[in-house]
């Protein structure tokens, strides 16, 4: 989801009522419990949790680590809307009207306990699309001898969808997956639509058949659901879209892979240059005895 | 699992129907392309369901011949079914009809364009803040509004026509 300017400035309400759907995985029981927690102006969900696990239930499970929104550890369903509790501020899902803040685990995803989720079977889905660079030439992406070449527009290309950070909310915001638990989801489509829009990589052909099935790309309905919670802006409903696309261009038989080939290697070290005139010491002066006068800048002109 | 914990968990969900539609009833802002989805697959299961009643409707002079209804076959079965539907009830539902084929031509168009041409979808752009995804401010979102009023001013004229 977009990032709140705006609610960062305003003040949340002086005590927030938060309502945490818990889960105990050692008697299987699922319940929801109340916890009341003072707010201040910039409290995100994340520091209200901490403040909970320290100072109010030591057995609240919740997942975070990085706390700036970098990692996608900490995400959750924040008043029914999947987001990073560490990006989300109070005084943006909470008001003075209603200051009760419900937390629940990501849907679609199997709980562990409490708010933490098991991310498995998602890694497997991405692992699943060759996230990596296939060439041809093994042998010299084994060893390599000069850099492939990449414009940089090709290289805004792929950019975006590169700054994935695997939080798994657009998972859990699609309605496909929901119904559908085979189904590749956002995440792994879009990282295939990442490789094969990479002008290094010539995988696209293993690519293609592995999205080319029925728990693959056609299951998207383009609720673009996942680009509208994706927190950095990675855009999966777009990449599906333009996967499939190309897909269907390529089972035409009109799709045409840009290639890249290997820049001739740097030329090797020779001899050092001698540095120019202007670089050198002025006639006269006494390098060591420049070293041991004393230094003395003052900011005062008294 | 005791039926007393059965019981408390129960107690404590927030409803058989509201939990087990829990990821369809995922809320996010700025995302009317969800709505759209959900009006698509609700338009087309009532086009399906009419084109079903549809064939029943047309092949009644056929079929009524083994099955009467009310004791009429072939013909006078066909015209005691049209008098049926001159209903006004049965109208609201011809009405309703109108409004989904309407609404899932439309739709479908737009999605033809961006699914299989991938056209009017945005291009990747390089990330700022504050993170808005370049799809949700491409030109199939112009399309979807577009989409929502035509089928609304389409559907007003069909009423005009049905009950008119």
């Amino acid at each position: 989801m977009a990032l709140d300017f705006e609610a960062a400035t305003r003040i949340p309400p002086k005590m927030v009522k938060i309502r945490i759907r818990r889960y105990n995985p050692e008697t299987k029981k699922m319940w929801w419990q109340e916890y009341e927690v003072h707010a201040h102006k910039g409290m995100t969900v994340l520091d209200a949790l901490l403040y909970i696990k320290e100072n109010i239930d030591h057995t609240l499970g919740v997942r975070y680590s990085c706390r700036m929104g970098l990692c996608g550890s900490c995400g959750m369903n924040i008043n029914g809307t999947p987001m990073l509790a560490c990006q989300t501020q109070i005084a943006q899902v909470a008001s003075g009207g209603n200051p009760v803040i419900t937390l629940e685990p990501l849907p679609s995803f199997p709980v562990v306990k409490d708010l933490i989720t098991e991310f498995t079977s998602f890694f497997n889905k991405h692992k699943s699309v060759k996230p990596y660079l296939i060439r041809k030439d093994t042998e010299e992406q084994e060893t390599p001898k000069g850099h492939l070449k990449m414009k940089p527009q090709e290289f805004i290309e792929i950019f975006q969808f590169s700054n994935c950070i695997f939080c798994g909310l657009c998972y859990a915001a699609c309605p496909v997956t929901a119904a559908d638990p085979e189904y590749l989801g956002p995440q792994a489509l879009m990282y295939t639509f990442r490789y094969i829009n990479d002008v290094r990589d010539e995988g696209h052909e293993e690519r293609f058949a592995v999205v080319d099935s029925e728990n693959g790309c056609h299951r998207c309905h383009f609720a673009a659901t996942c680009s509208a919670v994706c927190p950095k802006a990675v855009d999966p409903a777009g990449a599906i879209q333009a996967l499939r696309s190309k897909l269907f261009k390529y089972r035409l038989g009109f799709y045409r892979k840009k290639g890249s080939k290997p820049l001739p290697p740097p030329p090797e070290k020779g001899e050092r240059k001698p540095l120019p005139p202007e670089a050198m010491l002025v006639p006269g002066a006494n390098l060591e005895q420049l070293e041991k006068e004393k230094v003395v800048i003052s900011l005062n002109n008294k | 699992m005791g039926s007393v914990d059965k019981e408390v968990e129960l107690k404590n969900r927030k409803g058989f129907w509201r939990e087990s539609l829990n990821p369809w009833l995922v809320r996010a802002k700025n995302n009317p392309e969800r709505v759209a989805y959900v009006l698509h697959r609700v338009t087309g299961f009532i086009i399906i369901a009419f084109l079903l009643a549809h064939i029943l409707e047309t092949d009644s002079p056929v079929w009524t011949q083994y099955a009467p209804i009310n004791g009429l076959t072939a013909w006078s079965a066909w015209s005691y079914i049209m008098h049926v539907e001159s209903a006004w009830y049965l109208k609201i539902g011809e009405f309703i009809v109108a409004g989904s084929v309407f609404f899932h031509a439309l739709n479908g168009f737009r999605l033809l364009l961006t699914e299989f041409f991938g056209v009017g979808i945005g291009k990747p752009v390089e990330p700022k803040p504050p993170y808005e995804a370049p799809t949700l401010s491409a030109p199939q979102r112009t399309w979807l509004y577009i989409v929502f009023v035509l089928s609304i001013v389409l559907w007003a004229f069909s009423a005009y026509l049905i009950f008119g």
